[in-house]
């Protein structure tokens, strides 16, 4: 029994990361055409709980995704230079959706996960009851 | 008195192999996106069942023999799996995880259906109902 429940905090430690990361890729997705926004990247990392691993997972420190800048031609803005540039942002719509989905699956896979051992542990419930 | 009966003392050992199985099954879908992460499994139930029950155990012939008093439940021993690795050193297959999920349900089941209807007839062979 004990372990089931061990089972439920780690699917859920699972399905948190894995909505963190999908939070940042959404901000990323928002901020597509602000100008000078750099793309945020998380990364996951083994969680810890009184300095021992829980076997769990956790996500890291947040990074700004350092490539150059886009630069986008438009006379006519406020931002642009001589030239008529000024700086985009460098999020790539494609790596960002392809990053929901991959995101969205670990999601779906840690909550199969999760109604799996509740319900293993109602099935062993129900050996008490007659 | 449950764990004499050999019935009760395999169902209950497969019932604890599969959510020792399950668990580490979880443990690699959190884990499925770390890098450098590599996914672990358990020794098949069969095996570490035979190897609770003969060699380390002692025979005995008669009542006043020495028996092996630990515990005798069946080991749980973690494994590497063999998926091959991602190039972030992670060796998780949500995939396989998933079969590997959907079969420990079932043992866990199976253990758990057994166990209930030897109970049952331990139940009628005691002449209650």
């Amino acid at each position: 029994m004990a372990d089931l429940t061990q089972i439920l905090s780690l699917s859920a430690s699972g399905m948190k990361a894995q909505a963190n990361r999908l939070r940042h890729v959404s901000e990323n997705i928002a901020n597509a055409d602000t100008p000078g926004y750099h793309r945020k990247t998380v990364s996951f990392e083994a969680e810890f709980q009184n300095g021992t691993k829980t076997g769990g997972v956790d996500t890291g420190p947040v990074e700004l995704d350092r490539t150059a800048l886009s630069r986008i031609f438009d006379p006519g803005h406020p931002m642009a230079d001589e030239q008529g540039f000024y700086d985009g942002s460098n999020v790539d719509l494609m790596y960002e959706v392809a990053d929901a989905r991959e995101a969205q699956r670990s999601y779906e896979a840690n909550l199969k996960m999760f109604d799996q051992a509740r319900q293993m542990s109602s099935s062993l419930l129900e050996l008490l009851r007659r | 008195m449950f764990e004499n009966l050999d019935i009760f003392r395999l169902t209950s050992g497969l019932a604890r192999h599969s959510t020792a199985r399950q668990e580490l099954v979880a443990k690699n879908v959190a884990n499925a996106d770390t890098p450098g992460y590599r996914a672990r499994d358990t020794q098949p139930f069969s095996e570490a069942f035979r190897a609770s029950e003969g060699g380390t155990d002692l025979r005995t012939t008669r009542a006043g023999h020495i028996t092996n008093t630990g515990s005798n439940s069946p080991l749980v021993e973690t494994i590497d799996s063999p998926d091959p690795s991602s190039p972030n050193g992670n060796t998780v297959a949500l995939e396989t995880e998933m079969m590997k999920a959907a079969d420990t349900r079932h043992q866990h089941e199976l253990a758990l259906s057994v166990y209930k209807s030897s109970m049952s007839i331990l139940r009628s062979s005691i002449g209650k109902r």
